[in-house]
């Protein structure tokens, strides 16, 4: 995650919409990004952020977990609220909550990735990156709750395959947990990037898809961690 | 009562040949069973006692599923609010001892007192605020018997009663009954308010609402019927049901009449209650930032010149923040995943480097877990100390025991080029975690090191692993 994708080199640019109640944050956050990174619209409530990702139809939106407005139903309400869109533009989870609700809950909703407000400029830089070029973004943290969530044993043949992670998909979610950009999972394993992604887009899949009791028990009962 | 015998639950077992009665009664008393259906039967002949007696229990006794889930669903209502409540003080407050009657009211004596049961409870309480573990095992059971031996008096005044007309002495049933139905009904109506009362204080689990509903209808039963019996003086049907009919009349306008006022009444307690509670919310939140987040607010301000001390500040805050806001009041404290978090916390004040901790799964502290938290304390320092970054740790608990990886994007070293002298490495973390059954891994290179520990689940047994 240190290296931006490599794209930005190409010269591509990537259209993403803010989404954040705080306008302090914000405005950090667009001058911390890289200037390949282009802000086309920002919002602070639910219903804003719902008109603006209609109006500009970015890239990449940047949400945050937490929002007024709407049902009370933060980030996730956006997302289900731009339904329509979400073929197009792929939502980055961001926040400060360390909440395992919360995250579990935007991820379900159909985000591409979760980070914390804490890191780098560079770092969102490259996640927005990823996100666009269709991958997964996940920080450590979400790659603990994943493992929390759907154990630490492989999965056997008998069990529904959205139920459990395989062994490989283990391995590159505790590499994850332990701190390790993808580039480093992959050489630890000696697989590609490229197959190091597909692995974590499976499984989001499975965290998206899965209706494993124990998950939705998991993300209930975990409400705070 | 205090020397009640350890028995096994009289439930009715699924060993049965009719309604698994007499199985239960055997395994209870710990006699044979044949011996108890022998016994049965007999008694089936003695004027139809024992099949009276059967059908009784068949009626009365649970069977060992239904025991299993009311005990179960028990601690809801009479338990908690014993623990969490303050003693009701009561008046007298009489010596601690298991006497169920005497906080009963006198006047209740006559009837079997439901009410009582909690009385009972409160009363056989020490006076002593605190109540001992001890004490509140003490009182669920004594509640338990007071019951069964309410019900017990009752019958045996029945029985008495019935004994003495045989006898010929006369008893005046005419006012007697309607009377004993009059306060058996209040006394089950009331104790259901009791329980409401004390549940809704405590939690509102609506676990028991419908039993409760039924209990006051079967109260509110027992008291119209004594009430008309005693009015009507036992005359003809006729009037019995005028007299039914016209009070139904009265209530019922009576209701409808205040209906509104009671409506009204009860939303504004439960407003009110709900701004109550709203309002202690607030000001705990607010003593809590003032405390904390404020007080660190201002040191911030005064220490801006030094970025080191104002991320350090901003860091140790926002651990704190979190550990306040995201606790989980369910999980027990003082187990592996915090004892790392707290370790990490310290090397975080320390040093200032941020430590990020991710944990999954968690297992209580023993002796061997201790080592573990102390070998993964000193590879924090380390990994702050010589990598300068951020320092990831991963804790992983699961049936095969406990690793712990930390790692940082330092410029990594060799363990063989670590001075012999030195003891930070070698003793800390290596020795330590072999000398009780575990391993350390280092892996390090130009990106960073990592540190492995591994403390495997079961190994304490073999001889030299406990230290």
């Amino acid at each position: 995650m240190t290296t931006p994708a490599g794209a930005s080199a190409a010269g591509r640019t990537v259209r993403v919409v803010i989404v954040d109640d705080h306008a302090i944050f914000r405005s950090g956050l667009k001058a911390d990004l890289d200037p390949s990174v282009v802000v086309v619209g920002e919002a602070g409530t639910v219903e804003q952020a719902i008109e603006v990702i209609a109006a500009a139809r970015p890239d990449v939106v940047l949400l945050d977990v937490h929002l007024p407005g709407g049902r009370g139903g933060g980030g996730r309400e956006v997302i289900t609220g731009s339904a329509a869109l979400l073929g197009t533009t792929r939502f980055l989870a961001l926040s400060v909550s360390d909440a395992a609700e919360d995250v579990v809950a935007v991820i379900r909703a159909g985000a591409r990735g979760y980070v914390t407000k804490t890191i780098s400029g560079a770092e969102i830089t490259d996640a927005v990156f990823r996100v666009a070029g269709g991958d997964a973004v996940f920080s450590p943290r979400l790659a603990g709750f994943v493992l929390d969530a759907f154990g630490t044993a492989p999965a056997d043949i008998a069990d529904d395959e959205l139920d459990k992670l395989s062994a490989r998909e283990l391995e590159v979610m505790r590499l994850i947990a332990r701190g390790y950009s993808y580039k480093e999972v992959a050489k630890e394993l000696f697989i590609s990037i490229k197959t190091v992604e597909t692995h974590v887009s499976a499984v989001l899949r499975k965290l998206q898809l899965s209706s494993r009791h124990e998950l939705t028990k998991w993300a209930a009962e975990r409400r705070l961690l | 009562m205090t020397t009640a015998p350890v028995r096994p639950p009289l439930v009715r077992s699924s060993d049965r040949l009719i309604a698994g009665v007499c199985s239960g009664l055997a395994v209870h008393l710990g006699w044979p069973v044949r011996m108890v259906r022998i016994g049965m039967v007999v008694a089936a002949f003695a004027g139809g006692a024992g099949l009276a007696f059967y059908a009784w229990l068949w009626i009365m006794v649970p069977t060992a599923d239904e025991n299993a889930k009311r005990n179960a669903r028990r601690p809801a209502s009479p338990i908690a609010p014993a623990v969490s409540l303050p003693p009701v003080s009561l008046q007298s407050g009489p010596p601690p001892g298991p006497v169920p009657f005497s906080g009963a009211d006198p006047s209740f004596s006559a009837v079997p007192p439901p009410s009582g049961e909690y009385d009972a409870g409160t009363v056989s309480q020490p006076p002593a605020p605190a109540a001992a573990p001890g004490s509140t095992w003490f009182r669920i059971r004594s509640m338990r018997y007071g019951k069964e031996i309410l019900l017990g008096a009752g019958l045996l005044l029945v029985a008495a009663i019935l004994i003495a007309r045989l006898l010929g002495v006369e008893v005046p049933l005419g006012t007697l009954i309607p009377a004993a139905a009059i306060l058996g009904g209040a006394a089950i109506a009331w104790m259901q308010l009791d329980e409401t009362r004390r549940a809704g204080l405590v939690d509102k689990t609506k676990a028991d609402q419908a039993g409760g509903w039924a209990r006051l209808a079967a109260g509110l039963a027992l008291v119209v019927a004594g009430v008309l019996v005693m009015v009507s003086g036992s005359g003809s049907w006729q009037q019995t049901w005028l007299a039914l009919l016209a009070s139904v009349a009265v209530l019922g306008g009576v209701a409808l009449v205040l209906l509104p006022w009671g409506l009204k009444f009860w939303r504004d307690l439960e407003t009110e209650r709900a701004g109550r509670v709203r309002a202690t919310e607030r000001a705990e939140i607010a003593a809590h930032l003032h405390d904390s987040v404020l007080q660190t607010l201002a040191l911030i301000q005064r220490r801006a010149g030094n970025e080191h001390d104002v991320v350090r500040l901003a860091r140790a805050q926002e651990r704190e923040l979190r550990g306040w806001l995201f606790k989980d009041p369910a999980r027990d404290a003082g187990q592996l995943s915090d004892r790392i978090k707290a370790a990490a916390a310290e090397v975080e004040d320390g040093l200032g480097n941020a430590v990020d901790v991710v944990t999954v799964g968690d297992t209580d502290m023993t002796e061997r877990h201790e080592a573990l938290v102390q070998a993964s304390r000193e590879a924090m320092l380390n990994a702050a100390r010589h990598g300068g970054g951020p320092v990831s740790v991963y804790l992983e608990v699961s049936d095969g025991g406990a690793e712990v990886f930390v790692k940082d994007r330092g410029p990594g070293f060799e363990l063989s080029a670590v001075p012999q002298d030195r003891l930070g490495v070698r003793e800390s973390i290596i020795g330590r975690m072999k000398r009780h059954g575990g391993n350390a891994a280092i892996n390090s290179g130009p990106d960073g090191t990592e540190v492995r520990l591994r403390l495997p689940a079961d190994v304490a047994d073999n001889g030299e692993g406990k230290s």
